[in-house]
């Protein structure tokens, strides 16, 4: 029962049921009606909590896009450098003189734009990573700062479909781990991008982009699954 | 509804009477050349100031109606590129089961040189369109003066924006219009982006030059002149902007700021490499002729970017729409 209860490896099946049985524990150790109404008071400050995550998930998202859009600018500036540095692919052009300086001039023009602009972005991820640090913190405040110091077993107490306490914890916990490991591989791409300008390989760019896309410390399923528990009452 | 607002707007108004008594209208001529006293002053900003506001708005929307004819040229040329080179790649294209399809390589190449010959009529248009916004440009910078009309015959203070006497340059002898500039510093900003989108354009018409000969027969290119019009009344319109010369029937390649540029010598154009190719599309989309002066402060403070990014067109735009209360942007 201990095994089942341990959040991450519970699986939704008899959770009704293993509840109930500890409900009744306390039913006979305590005044259990204020308990529960207690109990579920925080949880709901806890699924608060959780839609704060999701719309700062939304902006992870949105900035996502924004991300990809621009690093393919970049990318595509990156590949074409090499054919644009070089005077014989000039063609007609080639009448005006200086016109190559101008156009590589003015194409790392923009690449210095996009890329102060991807750094922009990076901190605005930062952003978010900090605000679901913070969420998380205070999250532990709910459960350990006031007076009365809850038990492991408390923790651990399931309503109904209603998710623990514990689980609550270690979502926020979670959540916030994936986007900060994410966070970080973002941003050791995005700063070896310079690096790259001066010998570019287009198969380095592509697969640096793929990850990107991936974002492979932000598994979908993980997420969905935390939300499924946390809002497990929406579902049924 | 607010006529003087309007009038100023749309500035229709060619010309502007305004009476005064305290001032005859000898005593206004007669020191036409000299500077402006404080009394003609006050009579002349306000025909003057109002001239150019229209002028430079017409210059602000020139210079958005230049860049979305530019962008839509853009993606006119990239499409035709890549229709070209599906066509040279199609010989050795993979086409798994429909390769025992009868002469569909061949049909597949017609019908994508279909494609290309429309977006090369699209180029040219967009090209047009460029070239409409250059000569619209040069009309608001040629008419930023404002004279006194009627001389002293009239009872009436009358101002025109058409000159009528030789002795008066319309510039308000040199006398700020609004705060600081003068009517010659107002025309120079003007010419300086008029330049600048001159010498884009002339680069733009040797890529559309160069693409429409692409992919074509060699008798077909051999007809194809550098120095025939891309579209029925080209000249007509570069002659406007001092690119083409009716005397001598030649074009006239603009100077480009420290750089020479020659005329292209009747080449064949059927050899058109890939890369190449990729860089007349670049060279498209970087317009190096305008917005030349990018600081590079922005190397030494990237937090600082914002205030450094300004680009000459823009500035030039700002300094103009401080010195009026108009913002441009």
């Amino acid at each position: 029962m201990q095994q089942l209860l341990r959040p991450g490896s519970l699986p939704p099946l008899l959770a009704s049921e293993i509840n109930y049985s500890h409900f009744a524990d306390h039913i006979r150790n305590r005044h259990c009606s204020c308990f529960r109404w207690a109990m579920e008071g925080i949880v709901r400050k806890y699924q608060q909590k959780f839609k704060r995550v999701r719309e700062e998930m939304d902006r992870w998202e949105e900035l996502q896009a924004r991300l990809l859009s621009q690093y393919r600018n970049a990318s595509s500036i990156i590949e074409r450098l090499q054919v644009i540095q070089e005077a014989k692919n000039y063609g007609i052009l080639s009448s005006v003189d200086g016109i190559g300086d101008a156009v590589v001039g003015k194409q790392m023009d923009s690449l210095l734009m996009i890329l102060l602009s991807l750094n922009k972005i990076m901190e605005e991820f930062h952003g978010i990573v900090m605000s679901l640090k913070k969420i998380h913190r205070d999250s532990r405040q709910l459960v350990k700062g006031g007076s009365t110091q809850l038990t492991v077993k408390q923790l651990q107490q399931r309503l109904g479909v209603k998710p623990s306490l514990q689980d609550c914890l270690d979502g926020l916990m979670l959540l916030h781990d994936m986007h900060n490991s994410e966070y970080l591989l973002k941003s050791s791409i995005i700063s070896a991008l310079p690096t790259v300008v001066s010998r570019p390989s287009s198969t380095d760019l592509g697969s640096l982009q793929q990850l990107l896309v991936d974002q492979p410390n932000i598994p979908k399923e993980d997420v969905e699954f935390i939300f499924d528990i946390i809002f497990a009452e929406d579902m049924c | 509804m607010a006529e003087t607002t309007d009038a100023s707007v749309s500035g229709r108004e060619s010309d502007v009477a305004t009476s005064l008594s305290s001032v005859s209208p000898h005593t206004l001529c007669s020191s036409v050349g000299g500077p402006l006293s404080p009394a003609e002053a006050r009579l002349w900003r306000p025909p003057a100031q109002r001239n150019l506001r229209n002028q430079w708005s017409k210059l602000a929307s020139c210079r958005q109606q230049w860049a979305s004819s530019s962008s839509g040229g853009r993606s006119h040329a990239t499409s035709l590129v890549n229709a070209y080179l599906s066509q040279r790649y199609m010989p050795s294209m993979d086409l798994g089961v429909l390769k025992d399809m009868a002469d569909i390589r061949k049909k597949a190449c017609q019908k994508l040189f279909r494609q290309q010959e429309l977006y090369q009529s699209k180029l040219t248009s967009s090209y047009q369109d460029m070239i409409t916004a250059l000569v619209n440009m040069i009309t608001a910078w040629r008419s930023m003066r404002c004279y006194l009309k009627g001389g002293t015959s009239s009872p009436l203070i009358r101002f025109s924006y058409i000159a009528e006497d030789k002795s008066d340059n319309g510039d308000g002898s040199g006398t700020p219009v609004f705060t600081f500039l003068s009517i010659p510093c107002f025309e120079n900003l003007a010419e300086e982006l008029v330049e600048m989108f001159k010498s884009e354009l002339f680069v733009k018409r040797l890529i559309v030059f160069e693409l429409s000969c692409a992919g074509h027969e060699a008798s077909y290119i051999k007809d194809l002149n550098w120095s025939n019009e891309l579209y029925s009344g080209e000249f007509n319109d570069l002659a406007f902007c001092n690119l083409y010369s009716s005397k001598t029937h030649e074009l006239l390649p603009p100077k480009m700021k420290g750089c020479r540029c020659d005329m292209p010598s009747e080449k064949h154009c059927s050899q058109l490499t890939q890369e190449t190719l990729q860089v007349y599309v670049t060279a498209w989309l970087a317009e190096v002729n305008i917005d030349m002066h990018r600081s590079y402060v922005l190397l030494q403070s990237p937090t600082d970017f914002k205030s450094s990014t300004l680009c000459r067109v823009r500035e030039i735009f700002s300094i103009v729409g401080e010195e009026m209360h108009v913002n441009f942007s």
